[in-house]
């Protein structure tokens, strides 16, 4: 157990700031800022006519379907991740340690891989239940539909919980026993404390797991395009890729990006003081609660969310691409040489999601070390715009991309390196979280150490503070990776002809129905990102 | 010869009205401590980061053996100052291990130099058999003395210590800085060192310099602090000292429990303070009297009371521990003290001369 984690913000004080790390921080506030800037401005200065268009037809629509899904999942992920959490934490049921990783594990799978194979097995026609209950009964059975708002909502919330689950998990971890007892002694029964006093304390880890969840929503593409529910992210990539009309797009994002900014800001708000719930030396693990009677429910519910959102997807991916594998025809087509083969597609995810980590971990060192190292109100500014790319989904950077590129850099168009820039622009607050965090575990005086014992700040740099963060700098990376391997929306819009990668294959093939073609790829691209997750995993608190 | 010499130094920090070192100067000879001494954000470990080069000055001028490392127009960074550094959490390197550590500061040494000097500074703290080790693996006292050897190896002029015992448990305390001012008086070392512990100021220092609120109220040897406090604020800091309110008078200083004898230069009846500590007060029990004793603490030796005068003050008293006197009873207190007292007026001593 770690001994509670000390941050070294050094309050009211504040160093000479370094010119070199302000002019450095600045120029990676300034990369992040103007695809941002370029969308508000496309968006602010389009012709009014679209505006007047959109406004009488599409917006108002988008709008109410968009906040609809994002209030349905992220309700829904919120009761599904702190009721799993509450049963793997503080309860006593067996095999903890077991659905610990599998209730974290899903995050591995991409959501519209998901929303693939739930369509597979129960669209009304032709899927593979309604077949088989049909078989069964001799006559069509009705089941429930996948497509529109429920289905995205159900298929979204299986996929996203595991945000939720970590964040409560460990907050749940943290909560010091002296809490709950406390209130006991109070005189509150054991429900009134859990609504009382537990949940309350875990506001904060909810609020910021719910935060994640609405903003994956508002960017998610491949979902809600297979299940036919239009949100603002889809339609502006109908916008972009098939009526090639750049000004109604433009008008879209500044929308979509105000809404995620409008959360962001939420969170703020609601966040206040109470961001991190301190573990203390003294720190006991509050005791378990039996579950008595209630250990079969509590086993079906966590079997149930776990069969849902790894179980079946992992094992009817596995059973299709066994049988990709038997049928030569199948085979052929799925290890075709050259530029089409599978080793290539899976070299183009690794080398760019690659690319994309080491280039966002070391841009986000200046603006880390300036926020941590010198904070004050110019600092802070740097480091949450450095963060509003959370806020700005996959689509809205893509189309940022092609107009910006098209016009100020045409050599890169078409580029897989645009593709890249994609994915450093958009998970660069990943980095920067990390950083941030790693950098303010390291105590101050060791680098000041250095300096007395007669290091420059540089050498100080490369010496002493990066061999310390180090572990916390690769776990930025691989949380980087790790996205930018699930990555759709963007690549699909920015590769160039003939780049495709792991999740683009997946799409492709899916949507023109050759999902056995589809399962090898798309195996691979989850077991490839289950192991930066692990490593992720394997970090945390909880699954020590 | 003069190691240091601090003029004028003055430091804002943004954010904050008031200065966290305000207008600061004193000198430090060849082979002196002086240990800065003061309550929590006094300015006394600002002063020692900007003697560092950690922090840059706003104003003033720091002068390293008559080389001038902080002014208006020179900034000397740290690694160019050749100074030592103990840090309050040791800040030793938990990736290189006690001789990495020790060596780190060694540099444009051949091998074999770098190797005696760094085993000659562990065998001079007595850890030469723990060099292999990485600091996770120390217990706090070694990890105070491996923190002092590094600062140490590399010879510097001056050694800074902020408080460096701070982290200890105060058994533990007692022995290391008995240690560590043996090392440092072996070497010959120069020191700045900063407490915010009186006692263990007194101890280390050949001189002490008191702060408060960014300002050096006082700087001198430990017996002057002690015994010649010239502010209010010194005699209350070092010496734990009670204030008793007085007037000037005739036939000395009028207070509620009798008359100072004691004459002053100020006009009749200014109101003045009179630092008294629990060895310069002594009571009688006596049911007219003109307190009582509100509690009584055993200190081993001897007791110290507790009296609350009629007039509402506060005194401390001690007496042998043969006699016990219940908390309660009516007494009659006196100045027992036969040296002359110090006494303020408006926080500034006044008289001082007659001792």
């Amino acid at each position: 157990m770690r001994t509670g984690a000390r941050a070294f913000h050094r309050l009211n004080q504040q160093n000479s700031i370094s010119p070199r790390l302000t002019i450095a921080a600045g120029l990676v506030a300034l990369f992040v800022a103007i695809p941002l800037g370029y969308i508000f401005f496309r968006a602010v200065t389009g012709e009014p006519e679209v505006w007047q268009r959109l406004l009488q037809t599409r917006i108002w629509t988008l709008l109410g379907n968009t906040l609809l899904l994002v209030a349905a999942v992220t309700s829904g992920a919120l009761v599904t991740g702190v009721s799993m959490a509450w049963i793997t934490e503080r309860t006593d049921l067996p095999g903890r340690g077991i659905f610990r990783w599998m209730l974290a594990l899903p995050l591995a799978i991409p959501a519209y891989i998901g929303g693939i194979l739930h369509l597979t097995l129960l669209r009304s026609r032709g899927g593979l239940i309604p077949q088989l209950l049909e078989s069964l009964f001799g006559q069509p059975i009705p089941t429930p539909s996948p497509l529109g708002f429920w289905g995205a909502a159900f298929i979204l919330t299986i996929f996203t919980y595991p945000y939720v689950y970590l964040l409560s998990a460990a907050a749940f971890r943290s909560l010091h026993a002296s809490l709950e007892e406390a209130a006991r002694t109070f005189g509150r029964t054991p429900w009134q404390t859990l609504w009382r006093v537990t949940l309350p304390a875990l506001r904060p880890g909810l609020i910021a797991g719910a935060l994640l969840v609405a903003l994956d929503i508002l960017a998610e593409y491949g979902t809600v395009a297979l299940l036919r529910y239009e949100t603002f992210s889809s339609a502006i990539f109908v916008q972009l890729s098939g009526r090639y009309d750049r000004s109604a797009a433009s008008v879209l994002s500044g929308v979509l990006v105000t809404l995620a900014i409008v959360i962001l800001w939420g969170e703020l708000r609601l966040q206040g003081q109470a961001r991190f719930t301190q573990m203390e030396s003294n720190w006991r693990p509050a005791p378990r609660h039996g579950l008595g009677k209630w250990k079969l429910p509590a086993f079906l519910l966590i079997l149930g969310v776990i069969s849902a959102s790894l179980l079946v997807p992992v094992s009817v991916l596995a059973a299709w691409s066994i049988g990709a594998f038997l049928d030569p025809k199948t085979l052929a087509s799925v290890f075709r040489t050259g530029s089409q083969g599978f080793g290539s597609f899976a070299w183009n995810s690794l080398w760019s999601s690659g690319l994309a980590a080491i280039l966002a971990v070391t841009l986000s060192l200046p603006v880390a070390l300036l926020s941590v190292r010198y904070p004050n109100r110019f600092s802070r500014f740097i480091s949450r715009f450095c963060q509003v790319g959370y806020a700005i989904p996959g689509v809205v950077i893509a189309l940022s991309l092609v107009l910006l590129v098209n016009r100020l850099l045409p050599f890169l168009y078409a580029t897989p390196l645009v593709v890249v820039i994609a994915y450093v622009l958009r998970h660069m607050p990943q980095a920067v979280r990390a950083s941030e965090s790693a950098l303010g575990q390291l105590s101050p005086s060791l680098e000041e150490a250095a300096r007395t014992l007669g290091r420059t700040s540089l050498q100080t740099l490369f010496q002493i503070t990066l061999p310390l963060v180090l572990p916390g700098l690769l776990a930025g990376g691989a949380l980087v990776f790790l996205t930018s391997l699930k990555e759709l929306p963007a690549t699909l819009l920015l590769r160039p002809a003939g780049f495709d990668t792991l999740a683009v294959r997946v799409w492709v093939w899916a949507e023109d129905g050759f999902y056995m073609q589809a399962a090898p790829a798309a195996l691979l691209l989850v077991l490839v990102s289950a192991i930066p997750l692990s490593f992720l995993l394997r970090r945390e608190q909880v699954f020590k | 010869m003069t190691t240091l010499e601090v003029q004028n130094l003055t430091k804002h920090f943004t954010g904050s009205g008031e200065a966290a070192v305000n207008n600061v100067s004193f000198a430090l000879q060849n082979s002196e401590i002086l240990a800065l001494v003061g309550p929590s954000g006094c300015g006394k470990t600002t002063t020692l980061r900007l003697i560092a080069g950690l922090e840059r000055p706003d104003d003033g001028v720091i002068r390293l053996n008559d080389r001038v490392v902080a002014s208006k127009n020179t900034f000397i960074p740290p690694e160019k100052r050749g100074l030592g550094m103990v840090f309050q959490d040791h800040a030793l390197f938990p990736h290189l291990t006690v001789f990495e550590n020790v060596a780190f500061g060694l540099r444009r040494q051949t091998q074999k130099q770098l190797h005696e000097t760094t085993t000659e500074m562990l065998t001079l703290v007595g850890l030469a058999h723990l060099a292999k080790r990485y600091p996770h693996a120390l217990s706090g006292g070694e990890r105070q003395r491996v923190a002092l050897a590094r600062a140490l190896a590399p010879r510097p002029v001056l050694i800074l210590m902020d408080e460096p015992f701070s982290s200890l448990d105060a058994d533990l305390r007692h022995a290391v800085r008995e240690q560590v001012r043996g090392i440092l008086k072996s070497m010959c070392a120069t020191v700045v060192f900063v407490t915010h512990d009186q006692e263990e100021a007194l101890y280390m220092g050949d001189r002490l310099a008191v702060f408060q609120h960014g300002q050096m109220e006082q700087i001198g040897k430990p017996e002057q602090i002690f015994h010649a406090s010239t502010t209010r604020f010194v005699a209350e800091f070092i010496g734990g000292s009670d204030f008793l309110t007085g007037e000037t008078a005739p036939d000395g200083i009028r207070t509620a429990i009798g008359v100072l004898p004691q004459p002053l230069d100020l006009p009749m009846w200014t109101p003045v303070e009179i630092a008294l500590r629990a060895d310069d007060v002594d009571f009688t029990v006596d049911s007219a009297g003109n307190g009582m004793i509100a509690e009584r603490f055993f200190r081993g030796a001897f007791n110290v009371y507790r009296l609350r005068l009629d007039t509402g003050q506060i005194l401390h008293a001690c007496k042998s521990h043969t006699e016990l006197i219940s908390p309660g009873a009516r007494v009659r207190a006196y100045i027992s003290a036969e040296h002359s007292l110090a006494v303020f007026w408006k926080g500034q001593a006044v008289s001082n001369e007659s001792r």
